[in-house]
């Protein structure tokens, strides 16, 4: 045997001091890592557990379907009026923020882009009380307390995530996807739409979801705008309309009992459709990956 | 003359001939001429780098030509100036004039739309369209342009993809997506989908480089095939498959300005047993590149 190869094989088998020390402070790292990912973890399933118990008592029927000013209470008016200004959000954000977000991609210069992304962040790091008091001084003059107000606040707080979105998506859809279509003779126009817009469209689907989540949970734009009301409103947009935040938001310090447990379980929908909502939306994302 | 009119206006009747085999010649005998490329002085800029200078060639119709040459002699993007998807590249240009059939397809009343509907593109790394089927991967030419109707698109399709010689692998998953296929028979679904929209010139950048020797063996004798019909411009790498698959060839190599520039064209059998300058001879024989 060689000096050269023996001192390799001294390198490689010679027993090491520092090694047993070295496997040692890996394990406790290793422990350091896992017990920090549960602490994160943890307050998520203490939520979910404490409103799950408060909330399961209150459960029944009339929750659901009746209104609160009928004999046994219920939500029924502000699930209908989240679902209406929710979606009239969702209806008003979801072309500009998908178009904005497909120029910000495709065909801004980089100087437009660098700065539309600025005012992006911007918007999203809005506090939702700060998009309230917008929304109070400058649509209820003109549009009252009404849906209207209340949907336009919410429109405003989700385009800046359906841009975001929309426009990372495009990013990623590989160019070789667009010359294919451009060298077949497609305009590009139509290549961004039919062929670019088409392939991100998951992507785009997830960012509507997360907008619509959103909308959802948001209370503050609606204590200044829709204010709530015990009134079933069904397409009144003109008017105050309850929503689901806002029963939360009004319930929780009542007095009564059953307004508190009404809140309770009020927080528990909203969560159980944030949650299918998610779900949902990496069950088809998985998918299409998959095909 | 060749009609720059994005294909559009063909007869029906050529594409139903073809659902019957695929393999027969149109009935109109297109001129002798149909289909050739004239490059006179072209240049090609990424900004203000040239990275073609000044090449002047004809391309013959019904041929296979080949551009050999080491890499970054702008083969690629002289392929790319032809069908004018080199200027889709920020900051990128190209000065000369390209002619096809006399028609200048630089000129300002141009589309470069339809110039690249008259000139197909296959690219090395086979891009198949992943939300769509096989079946709307050769169809999307049509369909992203306007409505054609499903009688029709269904002959076209077929025919496009006996084309391809990629048919009876295909034809009873069609549904299927484009991704679905080998690496191979993705680049045959590609030429498919460029050959559907009846183009009159391929181009096709190093097109099997992505592929297993099988798969290019099969893509080779497709391009002598189409070469019946179209006019044929492939850029490789591989000597050997320029001297099996082309029957013109030009040599390009690069100057001091980092330029590519052509060195010498002429018959394939020529170039690559008797070529005039010495720089070909040394890099046929492999002594550099």
């Amino acid at each position: 045997m060689t000096e050269a190869s023996k001192s390799i094989r001294d390198e490689l088998l010679k027993p090491d001091s520092g090694s047993v020390r070295r496997s040692r402070i890996d394990w406790i790292m290793r422990r350091v890592f896992e017990a920090s990912a549960f602490l994160t973890v943890l307050p998520l399933f203490v939520v979910i557990m404490f409103v799950f118990v408060r909330a399961l008592p209150w459960l029944n029927p009339a929750f659901f379907f009746n209104n609160p000013l009928d004999p046994e209470p219920g939500i029924f008016n502000a699930i209908i009026g989240s679902i209406q200004m929710s979606g009239l959000a969702m209806l008003i954000t979801a072309p500009i923020g998908i178009a904005g977000g497909v120029y910000l991609s495709e065909f801004a210069s980089s100087r437009v882009v660098s700065i539309g992304e600025t005012l992006i962040d911007i918007l999203l790091g809005v506090p939702s009380i700060v998009a309230g008091i917008f929304a109070y001084l400058l649509l209820v003059p003109v549009l009252g307390f009404s849906a209207w107000a209340g949907s336009l606040a919410l429109a405003v707080l989700t385009l800046p995530i359906v841009m975001r979105t929309t426009q990372e998506v495009m990013r990623l859809v590989p160019v070789s996807i667009r010359e294919a279509s451009l060298a077949l003779g497609i305009p590009v126009w139509r290549t961004t739409l039919l062929v670019t817009l088409r392939t991100a469209f998951p992507g785009v689907l997830t960012g509507l979801v997360l907008a619509l989540s959103r909308a959802l949970g948001e209370t503050a734009p609606l204590i200044f705008t829709a204010k709530g009301t015990n009134a079933l409103n069904f397409l009144e947009f003109g008017t105050t309309m309850n929503a689901m935040p806002l029963v939360i938001y009004r319930y929780a310090g009542a007095a009564e009992d059953q307004l508190v447990g009404q809140a309770w379980a009020t927080a528990l929908v909203l969560m159980a459709v944030a949650l299918a909502m998610n779900v949902a939306v990496r069950w088809r994302t998985i998918d299409s990956r998959v095909a | 003359m060749i009609r720059v009119d994005g294909g559009q206006g063909t007869v029906p009747g050529r594409v139903a001939q073809g659902a019957e085999g695929g393999k027969h010649r149109e009935q109109s005998a297109p001129e002798a001429s149909a289909g050739t490329v004239e490059l006179r002085g072209v240049e090609a800029f990424y900004g203000t780098f040239r990275a073609v200078n000044n090449v002047s060639m004809d391309i013959h119709p019904r041929s296979v030509t080949a551009l050999i040459g080491p890499s970054g002699c702008g083969k690629s993007t002289l392929l790319r100036s032809i069908n004018r998807m080199h200027e889709t590249l920020l900051g990128a240009s190209v000065k000369g004039s390209i002619h096809l059939d006399g028609v200048d397809l630089y000129s300002s009343d141009l589309d470069p739309v339809r110039v690249r509907r008259v000139i197909g593109m296959v690219f090395q790394k086979p891009n198949p369209f992943p939300t769509m089927s096989i079946y709307e991967n050769v169809a999307a030419g049509m369909r992203l342009l306007g409505r054609t109707p499903k009688s029709e698109l269904d002959g076209v399709v077929e025919t496009s993809l006996r084309r391809a010689a990629l048919w009876d692998e295909v034809k009873d998953k069609l549904k299927q997506p484009g991704t679905s296929l080998s690496g191979g028979q993705q680049q045959r679904l590609c030429i498919a989908r460029a050959v559907a929209v009846q183009p009159r010139v391929l181009l096709m950048d190093e097109p099997c480089s992505a592929l297993d020797p099988v798969a290019t063996l099969k893509i080779e004798e497709l391009i002598r095939e189409l070469a019946a019909d179209y006019t044929i411009i492939i850029v490789t790498h591989n000597m050997q498959q320029a001297s099996r698959v082309s029957n013109h060839t030009a040599f390009f190599a690069m100057d001091d300005s980092r330029a590519g520039y052509l060195v010498e064209t002429g018959l394939t059998t020529e170039i690559f047993t008797a070529p005039k300058l010495p720089l070909t001879e040394r890099y046929i024989a492999g002594r550099f590149g």
